[in-house]
């Protein structure tokens, strides 16, 4: 096996840009807070200049210690030693101990490829995690599980696009609650500095909205194919019964994000919903109070929402996710008609 | 239960061959989600005016997948059959939920016949229909 296959060389950079993105995002932000009622604020370039003042000023030259105390680094600083001779006697006397280290240590493991057959990192770690917990055999037994061809045919990959766009949203979220601020003096503003002073800020914020979207179109549409093949049938009955909650609890996420970003559409969206919710009969002012926090939205409302969208319903939802995934795993998919 | 098991000659292996084709679903989605986040920056979504409980707008509204719902609960007559509508408007969906819920345990015959995949077909599309029509009502009025 080569060792700089394209297959390894794809897979690193995708993680290297991965990690750079996380880390460009999480950590660059322009420094000024966006105004309300400003959308437009131009990003302002740093003043250079001014930087360039600043280094110059007084209160940043370094003074070097008396020459009496230390003469060296009084020397140094100074830059007062023009002398060519030791530096380059330095660089040669360590720079050829150096060259011969490097060479000691490629003769040495040379004589150690000779040895034994040199095997890759990946695979070592593989067989040192299989020496001490056995997991080839049943991991083998996974992966290698036969799935009928029809399986391939494209109306049975939307369950597995819902499944990624949940992924998906799961990731947009994390980026933005590391800047959402869920207080209705600082939500409206939040979502402001994330559109305009984030970098990358509006699109994530895109995503984030048109794949909520987009998986309740995909998750109805999986649930439609499913009901029209006649799937759900016996012994498949309690995969269809996750599946419907699963579907719920995806309207529970739309209905709770709605109202995040406080502005007046989700804050009159939320009074409607929740009106709705407490004209059930018997349970309703229960459902209301639950859903409010009280009898109005407010502030209440929004920690509660918020808590809900991040904690509770994510937490539900991979749990129900996990139960549908065996149930197919172990029943295989159905037959077609 | 016979169906759980397949026969290996019309069957594919779980990795690499089922998990290759679904990565490439995988990779068409990301390319749709980039076009999503390029969008996104040129033109972002942008919010409307802050939250004022005092002042409320004129045309309050759900999102979209409440709109069919939103819809029937305001045009449903205010009293049905001697029970008060909006009641009713609540109810039925709630009824509805449930029924799709345990779906699987009232249509638990095997039926695999042409016959009732059709009507189960032609049930969905007149269901779907009702229901974006109910959708694009609510956003027009």
């Amino acid at each position: 096996m080569r060792f700089f296959s394209l297959k390894r060389f794809g897979l690193l950079a995708v993680l290297v840009v991965a990690v750079g993105l996380f880390i460009f995002i999480t950590n660059h932000a322009q420094a000024n807070t966006p105004v309300i009622g400003d959308q437009a604020i131009p990003a302002a370039s740093p003043n250079w200049a001014l930087a360039k003042d600043v280094s110059a000023s007084p209160a940043l030259v370094v003074t070097p210690p008396p020459a009496g105390q230390d003469s060296c680094l009084s020397c140094h600083i100074l830059g007062q030693n023009k002398g060519m001779w030791t530096p380059l006697a330095r660089w040669i006397l360590f720079g050829g101990l150096g060259l011969v280290f490097v060479l000691g240590v490629y003769r040495s493991a040379n004589t150690w490829v000779t040895r034994s057959p040199r095997k890759p990192f990946t695979n070592r770690a593989a067989g040192w995690i299989d020496d001490r917990y056995q997991v080839s055999e049943p991991l083998t037994k996974i992966l290698k599980k036969p799935v009928p061809k029809y399986a391939l045919r494209w109306f049975y990959c939307l369950g597995g696009i819902t499944a990624f766009l949940f992924v998906v949203q799961g990731i947009t979220g994390i980026f933005l609650a590391f800047y959402y601020k869920p207080t209705p003096e600082a939500a409206y503003t939040s979502i402001q500095y994330i559109e305009t002073q984030v970098y990358f800020g509006s699109a994530i914020r895109a995503i984030h909205h048109w794949c909520a979207n987009g998986m309740i179109v995909i998750c109805v549409a999986h649930m439609l194919r499913v009901f029209i093949m006649g799937a759900y049938k016996a012994p498949r009955e309690l995969n269809w019964v996750s599946g419907v909650l699963l579907l719920i609890l995806t309207l529970v996420f739309g209905f709770t994000g709605y109202l995040l970003p406080w502005d007046q559409r989700a804050f009159w969206a939320t009074t409607v919903g929740s009106e709705i919710a407490g004209a059930i009969p018997a349970i309703g002012n229960l459902a209301l109070v639950f859903l409010r926090v009280g009898w109005n939205v407010t502030g209440e409302t929004l920690s509660r929402f918020y808590g809900l969208h991040v904690i509770v319903v994510p937490l539900a939802t991979v749990a129900f996710m996990a139960a549908h995934f065996l149930m197919i795993r172990r029943q295989g998919i159905a037959k077609p008609l | 239960m016979s169906d759980i098991e397949h026969k290996t000659e019309d069957s594919i292996p779980f990795f690499p061959d089922h998990i290759k084709t679904e990565f490439y679903v995988v990779l068409g989605v990301l390319a749709v989600v980039l076009i999503i986040a390029i969008v996104g920056m040129i033109k972002p979504i942008g919010l409307g005016e802050p939250a004022d409980p005092l002042n409320t707008p004129l045309h309050v509204k759900p999102e979209w997948y409440f709109l069919a719902l939103y819809q029937i609960l305001k045009k449903i007559p205010p009293m049905v059959l001697g029970i008060q509508g909006k009641i009713i408007g609540v109810i039925f969906p709630i009824i509805l939920v449930g029924l799709i819920l345990i779906w699987p345990f009232l249509d638990n015959k095997p039926d695999k016949s042409k016959k009732i995949y059709r009507i189960r077909m032609a049930f969905v599309i007149i269901a779907v229909i009702t229901i974006i029509a109910l959708t694009i009502w609510g956003e027009v009025s």
